[in-house]
Order: C-alpha cells, then sequence, then structure tokens
C-alpha cells in the first residue's frame, strides 16, 4: 500500500510535467495549426441549426449551398480541387456553436467557416475563429457588432444600420401613424432602436411600439394597443413566420384597413403561404428577389425552381452567394486559411449575386444597394409601383 | 377592454385543451407527462398532413388525428411511463421529458421543419364582437374545451371505466386491491388524454394558422401554468386555470408589452401557488401521508471509491487532456466541467437534501450575469467576481424559492420549474440590468499569474480545479452532521422536524449552498463563452442538470461528475449523424432512464 | 407539577369535527392513556398536540408555557418528543443516525448560534456558521460527535440485543418491530420531559408487544412522562395511571384505568363494539 503522502507527491509530480508539457496550449495563438493539404478537396465547415427551432432555415442554407457546390464543382472545382462541406448541428445555441468553431479550428483541412445562423451565437465562437486565423463568414449576421469580433469576422448580411432607416421611410411613405412591433430579440431590438434614432431625426410619428416574443403565438393583445391608439400603418420587425402571424391577427382584431411595412427578413414566398389574403397589400424592403431583372438573378431563379420547385428567398440567395463567394476568395489564395482572409480584404470585384461585383468595406461588410420595394399583389411579391 | 378579455380567453381556451389532458395523465399516473406539448405537436402536423396533402374533409380529420394521437399516447404509456411505476415519479418525468426530445425531433425528420400554414378549416373571422373579430373557430375552440370537459366529468363519473379512473387517481394501492386493472386503466387514461391533446392539436393549428413540429413547446409550458393553476388533476381547474391563465396574460401583454408574457405566466403561477398550494381547484389533504420507507433511495447504494482511485481520476482529468486530447474535445471537457458543477449543486438540493429541483439554470443564470455584468461594467477583477455570484446566486435562490415551503410533493418542483422560467424572463425583460436579449457580451477572461485564461486548455484547468474544491465540499458536508440532518429532512420531512429539525431552514440551507455552488459554475460558464443571453438558460439547461445527476445516481456526488460527462460528450459523440442527431439522443436518455433509473453510480442493494 | 395541559382543543377537516373541546392534563411522571373506537380523534389529537396539526381553537400548555401553535420542531426542542402510528424511521439512514437525529437538538459545538434559531433573518448567522462547522470539523465537533456516539450506544442497548447488532443497517431493511424500537429510541434520545407515543405496538405480535411493555414499565418506573394512544386494552390497563376516552372527537370519560373500565358509557361507545371485555 502507497503511503498517501506519497501518493500525493507523485500526483503532484505528474500534474506539474503535464502542465509544463501543455504550456504552449495554455496561452497564446492556435494558428501554428497544421498547414492546410494542398491536394484534394478543399473544406469548408459549416455551423448551421439542423435541429431545433431553427431548423428550418439550415435546410435554407442547403439548398443554396447545394446549388452553389454543383455549379463549383461541376466545373471542375476550384483551382482543380472540388469544394466539400462539413457540417456541424449547433441549433445555433452558443454552447453548441463554441465546440463546433473549436472542431473547425483543430481540423487543419478546414479554410473557412460559414455561419452560424443567430448573431449570438456566432459571436460567441468569434474569438475561436479570430485565434485559428480562420475567417468566419457570418452571412446571416447583421448584428452590428458582429464584424467587430476582429479581423476574421467578415458578413454579406444586411446590417441594421442601413436597413433601419429604409424601413422607416417605406413606413412613412404608407400613412402618417406608425405602430411598430419588433421581436423581442437581439436582432430586433437593435433594428428598433436603429429605427427609431431615425425616426427621432425625420419627425415620424410613432404612435405605438411593442417588442413581442419571437416564438409567440398570440399577438391580439398587443395588436389591440395599436388599434386603440389610432395607427394606419403597422411595421413588423420580424422574421417570416412571426410576421406572418401579426399581418393575420392585425386584420383579426380590426387593423385590417392598416397598411403593413416590413423588413427583408420577411421575405419570403412562406410569409405568403402562411399569412394567406391577409397579406394582400403588404410592403416589403429586400436587398434580393426573384423578380430582379438581372442576368445573374434570372439564372439562379431558374436553377433553383427547377431543382426546388419553389422561389429562392433571402436566406437561399444569401447561402448560395456566401458559398460562391468564398470559392472566389479560396481561387484568388494561396490556398491557405490566412490568405483566403487576404483575398476578401484586397478583393476589389468579387463577384456576387446580391450585391453585383462589390469590395468589402473596412468595417468587414458590404454597402447594401439600395433595396427594391415589393408589395404582395394578388399573393405573390411584385414590385411596387409596377 | 372588452375585446382584450375576449382575446384572452380564446387564448386561454387552446391552454385549456392542452391542460386538461395533462390534468387527466397527472391524476391518474400521478406523473407529470412533458411528453403531452409533443402529443399536441403531433396531433397539429398530423392534422396539416391530412388536410393538405390527402385533402381529407374536417371529421376524418379529426378521427385521423384522433387515431395517431391515442396510439402516440398508448405507446408513451406502454414505453416511457408504466416501467417506471416502481422508480420515483422523477424517474418518469425525465422519461416523458426524453420521449419529447423523441417526439418533436422524430416530427421534424419526418414533416421537415419548416413552419407551414395549418388551413382553415373553421371561418376564422366571421364574428365580431366589440372591434374584435373572431369566428366559428374561436367559439368552437371555448366549446368543444367546456364540451370536452363536461363529458369528461360525466366519463369518470357515470362509466365503469370512468370511475375505474377516478379510483385509481384516489388510490392506486386500494383500487388495485380492489380488482380494478390498474395497467388498462392508466393505459386508456394515455390514451384519453393524447387524444384531447391531438384534437387541441387541431383546433390550435387552426388557432395558431402557422404550426411546425417544435409548437408544442411553446403552447407547453403556458398549458402546464394553467394545469398547475387551476389545480393539477382537477379537470374544471384545468379549465378555469387555462380560461384565466388567458385573460391575465391577454390584460398582461396589453399592459406591459408582448414580451412579458412568459414572465406574467409564471409570476402569476407563483403567487398563486404561494396563496393555494395545491391550486384554485386542487384538493390539500392536511397532512402529507406517510412515506413508505426508503422507496426511492433505498433502491440504489452508491458506489465508493477508495481514495486512490479518485487521486489517480483526479491525476488524469489533469493530464490526459493536456496531453492527449484536441483543442476540440478540451472544450467539451470544460463544458462537462461547468455541467458537473451545476450537477453537484442539485446533489446538494436534490439528493441530499430531497428537493427534486427543476429549475436549477436560475441561480446558474444569476451567477453568470453577476460575473458578468460587474466584469464588464464595473471592471472588477473575476475573482472577486466569483464569490459575488455565488453569494448573489444563493441569495436569491433562497429569496425565490423559499415561499415554496408551504408546497408538497410535485408541487414543489413544479415551483422551482416556474422560478427558473421567471429568472429566465426577467433576464429578457429587466432590459436596464442584463442588456435583454442582446444579452451581455465582451467579457473579459480572467487573469492568473499575469497570463490571460483563454485557451481552452488554461480553461479547463481553472475550471476543473474549482470543481475538485466544490467536489470536496459536497462530499464533506454530506459526511457532516449537517448532511445528516438534510437526509433525515429528505426521508421523512414530519418525522424530522418531530426530532426538533426546523426543515423549512434546511431546505433553504440547501437551496443556498446550492445556489451558491451553482452561481460560481455560472461565472465561470460567462467568462467560458464571453458571451451570455437569456436564451442560454432555458428549461433544458434546469432538466439536462437534473438528469445527470439522476444518471449519476441522485445521491452520489462522483456520480453527478460521471453523468456530465456522459450527458454532455453525448451530443459531441452523435455528431456525424447530423439531423437525427438530437433524435438519437433522446432515444438513449431514454434508454439511460428506463434501464437506469438507480443511476450509473448506484448499484442495487440485495 | 403539570407538563402538559390541554383545554379546549378543536381541530376540523373539511366541516368534520375531528377533535372537539378536548381537555386533559398529564403530570409529572404519570403515564397517561388516550383510548376509543377507530375514527374517534385520537391521532388527531396527538398530532395537534406535538405541533404537526395546528389546532381550529383551544390552549395546549407545556411545562408552564403556552405553546399553540408552535412547530413541532421548536416543540421538540422544548422536550415533547413523539413517535408515529407506522413507524417513520429514516429509511437509508442506519440505526445509530436514526439515533443521532433524535439528539440533534442536544448538539452545541455542530450547531452553533442556536439562540439566533429562532429569529428572522438572523437565523441565517446559525445555519451559516453551522455549515462552516460543518466543513471545518473542529475538535470541539469531532469530541461532540464521538461523545453522542457513546449515547446512541446507551439508547440502543435498553433494546437489548434486538438493535445493537444492527447498529449500522440502513433502517429499512429492519423488520416492523425494530422499526418501532429505533423510532422509540430515537425519540427518547434526547432526554424529553414528555414522550408521546402513537400505538407502539401497532403490528406486532403478543411476544413483541409483551416486550415492549417490559420496556415502556421500565421507562415509566425511571419517572419518564408519557402520553400514549394504544389499541391494546391489556397494554393501556397496564401501563396507564390514568385513561382517556374519545368517541368522536370528544372526551366521553376520563380516570383510572379501573374507573373507565366500568364506565357504562365507555363500554357502549367502544368496549362494547368490540363485545370483549379485557381482563387485568
Amino acid at each position: 500500500m502507497i503511503s498517501r503522502r506519497g501518493l500525493f507527491t507523485a500526483a503532484a509530480g505528474v500534474g506539474a510535467t503535464a502542465v509544463l508539457a501543455s504550456c504552449g496550449r495554455l496561452s497564446g495563438d492556435q494558428a501554428a495549426a497544421a498547414p492546410a493539404p494542398a491536394a484534394g478537396p478543399i473544406f469548408f465547415g459549416v455551423s448551421a441549426p439542423l435541429s431545433g427551432a431553427s431548423a428550418e432555415y439550415g435546410k435554407i442554407w442547403r439548398t443554396g449551398f447545394d446549388l452553389a457546390l454543383d455549379e463549383i464543382n461541376g466545373a471542375g472545382g476550384v483551382n482543380g480541387r472540388k469544394i466539400e462541406l462539413l457540417w456541424e448541428d449547433t441549433q445555433s445555441d452558443q454552447k453548441q456553436s463554441v465546440p463546433v468553431a473549436q472542431k473547425f479550428a483543430g481540423d487543419s483541412r478546414v479554410l473557412a467557416e460559414l455561419g452560424d445562423f443567430a448573431s449570438p451565437a456566432s459571436m460567441a465562437a468569434s474569438p475561436v475563429y479570430e485565434k485559428a486565423h480562420l475567417v468566419q463568414f457570418g452571412f446571416t449576421n447583421s448584428h452590428p457588432d458582429f464584424t467587430k469580433g476582429g479581423e476574421y469576422m467578415w458578413s454579406t448580411s444586411t446590417t441594421q444600420q442601413d436597413h433601419a432607416p429604409e424601413l422607416a421611410e417605406l413606413a412613412k411613405s404608407l400613412g402618417t401613424k406608425q405602430a411598430v412591433y419588433y421581436i423581442n430579440t437581439d436582432w430586433g431590438k437593435t433594428t428598433w432602436k436603429l429605427y427609431e434614432e431615425h425616426a427621432k431625426k425625420s419627425g415620424f410619428e410613432i404612435v405605438h411600439s411593442e417588442a413581442v416574443q419571437a416564438d409567440g403565438s398570440d399577438f391580439r393583445p398587443s395588436l389591440i394597443n395599436g388599434r386603440d391608439k389610432g395607427a394606419d400603418v403597422l411595421v413588423f420587425i420580424a422574421y417570416y413566420q412571426a410576421a406572418a402571424l401579426l399581418t393575420q391577427q392585425a386584420k383579426n382584431v380590426g387593423l385590417g384597413q392598416a397598411k403593413i411595412a416590413l423588413p427583408s427578413s420577411a421575405y419570403s414566398p412562406q410569409y405568403i403561404a402562411l399569412g394567406g389574403e391577409a397579406t394582400e397589400g403588404a410592403q416589403l424592403i429586400v436587398r434580393f428577389h426573384p423578380g430582379d431583372p438581372r442576368p445573374q438573378v434570372r439564372e439562379f431563379v431558374d436553377k433553383y425552381q427547377k431543382r426546388y420547385g419553389k422561389q429562392p428567398d433571402d436566406f437561399g440567395a444569401g447561402a448560395y452567394d456566401a458559398l460562391k463567394i468564398l470559392a472566389w476568395a479560396v481561387e484568388h489564395s494561396d490556398g491557405t486559411r490566412e490568405g483566403v482572409r487576404k483575398a476578401l480584404l484586397e478583393g476589389k470585384d468579387i463577384p456576387s449575386l446580391l450585391y453585383g461585383p462589390f469590395a468589402f468595406r473596412e468595417d468587414r461588410r458590404v454597402t447594401t444597394p439600395k433595396s427594391t420595394r415589393l408589395v404582395v399583389k394578388g399573393g405573390a411579391f411584385t414590385l411596387a409601383g409596377a | 377592454m372588452l375585446d382584450t378579455a375576449l382575446a384572452g380567453l380564446v387564448n386561454g381556451s387552446s391552454y385549456a385543451l392542452l391542460a386538461l389532458g395533462l390534468s387527466l395523465i397527472f391524476g391518474v399516473a400521478n406523473v407529470i407527462n412533458f411528453a403531452h406539448a409533443s402529443v399536441f405537436a403531433v396531433g397539429a402536423m398530423s392534422g396539416w398532413w391530412f388536410s393538405v396533402d390527402l385533402d381529407w374533409p374536417l371529421w376524418t380529420v379529426l378521427l385521423g388525428v384522433v387515431a395517431v394521437t391515442g396510439l402516440l399516447g398508448l405507446v408513451i404509456n406502454l414505453v416511457a411511463v408504466t416501467p417506471l411505476a416502481k422508480a420515483p415519479p422523477i424517474a418518469a418525468l425525465l422519461s416523458t421529458f426524453a420521449v419529447s426530445v423523441v417526439v418533436d425531433n422524430g416530427a421534424q425528420l419526418v414533416f421537415g421543419p419548416e413552419t407551414r400554414r395549418f388551413p382553415a378549416l373553421l371561418a376564422t373571422d366571421n364574428l365580431g364582437l366589440g372591434g374584435l373579430r373572431f369566428g366559428t373557430l374561436d367559439v368552437t375552440i371555448l366549446v368543444v374545451a367546456i364540451g370536452l370537459m363536461l363529458l369528461l366529468g360525466w366519463f369518470l363519473r357515470a362509466t365503469r371505466y370512468g370511475r375505474a379512473i377516478r379510483a385509481v387517481a384516489q388510490d392506486r394501492d386500494a383500487a388495485a386491491q380492489m380488482g380494478i386493472p390498474l395497467a388498462r386503466v392508466q393505459n386508456l387514461a394515455f390514451v384519453v388524454a393524447s387524444v384531447l391533446g391531438g384534437v387541441a392539436g387541431v383546433l390550435g393549428g387552426m388557432y395558431l394558422n402557422n404550426i411546425s413540429p417544435t409548437v408544442g413547446s411553446t403552447v407547453g409550458m403556458s398549458a402546464f401554468a394553467a394545469a398547475t393553476l387551476g389545480g393539477l388533476g382537477s379537470l374544471p381547474g384545468a379549465v378555469a386555470g387555462g380560461l384565466l391563465l388567458g385573460v391575465v396574460e391577454a390584460f398582461g401583454v396589453s399592459w406591459w408589452g408582448g414580451n412579458a408574457r412568459t414572465l406574467i405566466t409564471f409570476a402569476v403561477l407563483l403567487l398563486v401557488l404561494w396563496v393555494r398550494p395545491s391550486g384554485l381547484f386542487g384538493k390539500r389533504t392536511p397532512l402529507a401521508a406517510e412515506p413508505m420507507t426508503g422507496t426511492f433511495f433505498g433502491a440504489a447504494r452508491t458506489v465508493r471509491l477508495k481514495p486512490w482511485q479518485v487521486a489517480v481520476a483526479a491525476v488524469a482529468a489533469y493530464v490526459v487532456p493536456a496531453v492527449a486530447l484536441d483543442d476540440y474535445t478540451v472544450q467539451i471537457g470544460v463544458q462537462v466541467v461547468v455541467y458537473a458543477i451545476l450537477a453537484l449543486s442539485l446533489t446538494l438540493v436534490s439528493g441530499q437534501a430531497g428537493q427534486i429541483s427543476l429549475g436549477q439554470a436560475a441561480p446558474l443564470a444569476i451567477g453568470a450575469y453577476t460575473s458578468a455584468l460587474l466584469t464588464t461594467a464595473t471592471g472588477m477583477d473575476f475573482w472577486l467576481s466569483l464569490p459575488v455570484a455565488g453569494v448573489v446566486a444563493a441569495v436569491l435562490s433562497v429569496v425565490l424559492v423559499s415561499p415554496s415551503w408551504r408546497l408538497r410533493g410535485h408541487y414543489v418542483s413544479i415551483a422551482t420549474l416556474a422560478t427558473g422560467l421567471l429568472v429566465a424572463a426577467a433576464a429578457v425583460n429587466f432590459d436596464w440590468l442584463t442588456n435583454g436579449p442582446s444579452g451581455v457580451s465582451a467579457i473579459p477572461p480572467p487573469s492568473l499569474f499575469g497570463a490571460e485564461v483563454s485557451a481552452p486548455l488554461a480553461v479547463y484547468f481553472l475550471d476543473l480545479t474549482i470543481l475538485l474544491v466544490v467536489l470536496l465540499l459536497v462530499v464533506r458536508l454530506r459526511r457532516s452532521t449537517l448532511g445528516r440532518i438534510w437526509s433525515a429532512v429528505r426521508e421523512d420531512e414530519v418525522a424530522a422536524r418531530s426530532s426538533g429539525i426546523a426543515a423549512a431552514d434546511y431546505k433553504s440551507l440547501a437551496f443556498g449552498i446550492g445556489g451558491f455552488v451553482a452561481g460560481i459554475g455560472g461565472a465561470l460558464f460567462a467568462q467560458q463563452y464571453g458571451y451570455i443571453d437569456p436564451s442560454v438558460f432555458g428549461i433544458s439547461v434546469s432538466l439536462l442538470a437534473l438528469t445527470i445527476v439522476v444518471l449519476g445516481g441522485l445521491n452520489s456526488p462522483l456520480g453527478a461528475v460521471v453523468g456530465a460527462i456522459v450527458l454532455v460528450g453525448l451530443p459531441e459523440a452523435l455528431r456525424m449523424l447530423e439531423e437525427t442527431r438530437m433524435l438519437t439522443y433522446g432515444l438513449l436518455l431514454l434508454a439511460v432512464v428506463l434501464f437506469r433509473p438507480q443511476g450509473l453510480m448506484g448499484k442495487v442493494a440485495r | 407539577m403539570t407538563v402538559l395541559e390541554v383545554t379546549g382543543l378543536r381541530r376540523s377537516f373539511a366541516g368534520l369535527r375531528a377533535v372537539d373541546g378536548v381537555s386533559f392534563t398529564v403530570g409529572q411522571g404519570e403515564v397517561v392513556s388516550v383510548i376509543g373506537p377507530n375514527g374517534s380523534g385520537k391521532t388527531t389529537a396527538l398530532n395537534l398536540v406535538s405541533g404537526v396539526l395546528r389546532p381550529d381553537s383551544g390552549r395546549v400548555g407545556f411545562l408552564g408555557r403556552d405553546v399553540t401553535g408552535w412547530r413541532p420542531e421548536r416543540l421538540a426542542e422544548a422536550g415533547l418528543s413523539r413517535t408515529f402510528q407506522n413507524g417513520r424511521v429514516f429509511g437509508n439512514l442506519s440505526v445509530a443516525e436514526n439515533v443521532l437525529i433524535g439528539l440533534t437538538s442536544t448538539l452545541e459545538a455542530a450547531r452553533p448560534l442556536a439562540r439566533w434559531r429562532n429569529v428572522p433573518v438572523l437565523r441565517w448567522a446559525s445555519l451559516l456558521a453551522e455549515t462552516a462547522v460543518a466543513l471545518v470539523e473542529p475538535p470541539s465537533v469531532r469530541r461532540e460527535s464521538a461523545e453522542r456516539q457513546a449515547e446512541v450506544s446507551a439508547q440502543l442497548d435498553r433494546f437489548g440485543d434486538r438493535l445493537t447488532p444492527r447498529a449500522s443497517d440502513a433502517a429499512h431493511t429492519l423488520s416492523y418491530a425494530n422499526r418501532r424500537r429505533t423510532e422509540i429510541a430515537r425519540a427518547l434520545a434526547a432526554s424529553p420531559a414528555l414522550l408521546v407515543l402513537d400505538e407502539p405496538t401497532a403490528g406486532m405480535n403478543p411476544a413483541e408487544t409483551a416486550e415492549v411493555l417490559e420496556q415502556l414499565l421500565a421507562l415509566k418506573a425511571t419517572g419518564q412522562t408519557i402520553l400514549l394512544v394504544e389499541h391494546k386494552i391489556d397494554l393501556v390497563m397496564r401501563l396507564s395511571d390514568r385513561v382517556l376516552v374519545l368517541d368522536a372527537g370528544a372526551v366521553i370519560a376520563a380516570g383510572t384505568p379501573d374507573e373507565v373500565r366500568t364506565d357504562p358509557r365507555v363500554i357502549e361507545a367502544y368496549l362494547g363494539k368490540r363485545r370483549t371485555v379485557a381482563r387485568p
């Protein structure tokens, strides 16, 4: 029998050795990971909700990604190498997106990462990507702070700074007394703050504003508040499900005559499918719509329609575009993680479905071109004023 | 005013429909059926499929849904509830939770995750009253809820099977001695309740307009609150609770805004429980029944490790990750450690003092926010914020839970559940303090000897050291006089009090120390991610923590650690499954609860 | 001196008067038994006296103090110990630990600042001090603990070789009779001023009952004051100084065992129904 003291001394010794042995891993950079292999397929990590409440967005991403992959790999890949995606389910939960980030960071084959869906899940993982010098391409992360997380955080999402004032202007053109409902998430709240700022500057009248639960099902009491204050324009800062519910229930509480203004995140054929007739006449501002006459858009919409039997929405188009942009960056790099970042940084005319040839701004975001106004007419999105 | 009340009434009647089924099952099987909301979702989804894809008319849709959900209810009872009849109620609760994970994720795979429009099989706005438009549908829901309540009441009073159900609900053992076939009666109760849930799904689907396979979780918690509000086991209580909650929510939302809904729901639930500990219509026996001795804990004895085995394990916990594991695995290790700390807090509260808590995410959240806000807003050093986080979590835990000491049995667990949800809702609503849904970001990593602790391995070493300290603390407390006093309170509160033990004080103390430990865990949690928001501290965290403790053997500190390794590691180990990952996880969870209700580290006493 | 003085105790459940104006006293060193048919309110009366239930009205005096509505733990600390009808032991604690729980109110080193226990908020000072002591385990606590262990052995010895060999067995493994013995040992551990026993021989065979009777007689000989609820008339008659007969929540007769046995009301209400008159 070993004595207790001897045991602890031995344990302490082994522990100390281990600590010393792992000194390099205790601090500093992990950029010193093994270099990426120069042959074989190119890997991108995808950190996405495949299960849980946001799973449907993960599914839409897949449609966009698969289409882009077929195009790229069908044409011989990038520099003769095929692109492959490594999908990891995070449920868009930061408790899971961080280990996933660590997994991608430690996998030397991964040249860049796409996602996560929700800004909080992405932002929690950012420090890991930053340390690993791995580009985190959060193409749906509209949170203004996302790209402030570091040099390796990039996004093609519209920022709320650009979007909120445009939405406010749309609402202003529809009536005089606005009631604004925003979902009580980080995105909804940030958009509302910027909206309110713009409204103050421009002197609009907002008769009522209220945060509503993003996953709520009964918005009637909130809508009654707006009705009682005489609102004639309703602004729903929400994704398409909540926007559709709000639209329908607005009609139920006797707000059928009020005009409805929506942000681009509500833009999806699903909005009309879910909201039904009540959506007739609702107006949106979007950065992408399938009726866009530009040839690259026509080609994309046709392909998408043919493959999936439905029109692409903002998320599908965004995913397609994001993957193409990353593929372009790899093509114009030396095939390393750092090279991908450099290519994004230095690219002057990056081809894009959504933005045409563009360059990233200094804050690693895109200047959104003036957005398009759509109106729901006869159960379909049509260009406003057309 | 009038139309707000009316909107509340209409919404409340959909809660009432679900609450009826919950109450019926509780009455008969004495089980809180967490899977009931999933049955609702399956009812809605299959109803959608019958009417949209198969183009059936309303009455066949209803028949189809009745068949599907009735069968589902039967399966749930046979697979997840009946096998655990001899196990403690908490095992059945966790197994129904596992079933809900399986059903929700299964439905996502079968139907696809998309939100879709439920066809309006009944008119939704052909009627009007006081400016509010509503329709045949809304009236139908209200009428169906009340009608089903009356029908069920009649069934329970006038039919042979109904009387059998009531007899079982009142006294299982006596009913069994009277020759009532318990198994068949319980099957019947599950089928009836699930059919109610399915019908509620169809009507609710029409009412909500939009449905998805996860629609149950939204409505489920409110329905659960409604059933408790009315008094679990009481059918008129379920309906009254649903309607009342609907109306109170509607006015609350009208006054404080839509984001306050969850806060209102659970604040109301807690207030009602404090004033009427068995709900509005529940019967309260003046004296708790004398417990059968050694029912649960008697079944298992904890495996004891020798000191050298513990020492070797501890050293290995330091050395192996440093030498043999990559950063991703170490990162998972960090999560395991934090969950182990959270689980240890429950080992004290639930294992030692016998208070089953379904809301341990509350002190975790409080500790995380305390540390995060102190280090970001006031620049306090992490090392100082750590004990402060523990103390704040401890004090708030005690204050929030102490009014529940009048409650008994399941109601204590429900009060802790409500507390957990209330704290998360408060984090969303108290913008001025918590920054609301935006959360707290840029939480600085702690520094130690002048070096930043942020690399996965460094964080792991730090957290592991704290885990070992907590483990030592818990083990010492268990072996002390205090531990013995807690055991007495757990085993038989009345007898303990008659032996001069102020049970309420010691329960408070257990929640206090448990809160302190969880608060420390919360602070580590916040530093680990550098970013927290209210969504992190949902009910799934509380349930996971409890499952870890039950899996590990409720009364075994080392079991909590082993449970954390298994249950936190498992979803990561299943990563290659992608879409079917959570389904598999749910199935494994179910298997674990079914086959080892005494826990991994518990061995059956001979 | 009067140990227990009960006046006009009332308690009803859902309109049913379980205890309806019961008054009695128990003097120092006395053994008083409460008998009566099933449902006559005996156990409810005990629950009211021991603080497990609160009375609707009436007064309970204990050692000269008004203790009406006191919580059971406070009454226990004041010197009133009890056992329960079905034998409530702590199933997963060992026999020795069960008895140690009975000694809780005598602990000083392990439960510091006991004076503050009944003061709101300040009680936390005492609870936290208790926690600190549990973690640190200073020598005084260890010494006290050892002393209590010795007391436990003494208590167990009271029951001869029934409990002592099983001292470290979990209580749920015990036979029914041994559980009752454990419970009595727990109740006696703190040397209570009043021992309240609720049917201590329920479910025991004649031999076991006789053994318990001997032990209770021995206890009585040491001057222990006892309030007893019991069905077994033989035991009551041999043990009691005075007997109280309850029917429908009210006292219908009281006096020495002989007086009670010949009281026609008692025979009608209780003994008559059983058609057996106990012989001395």
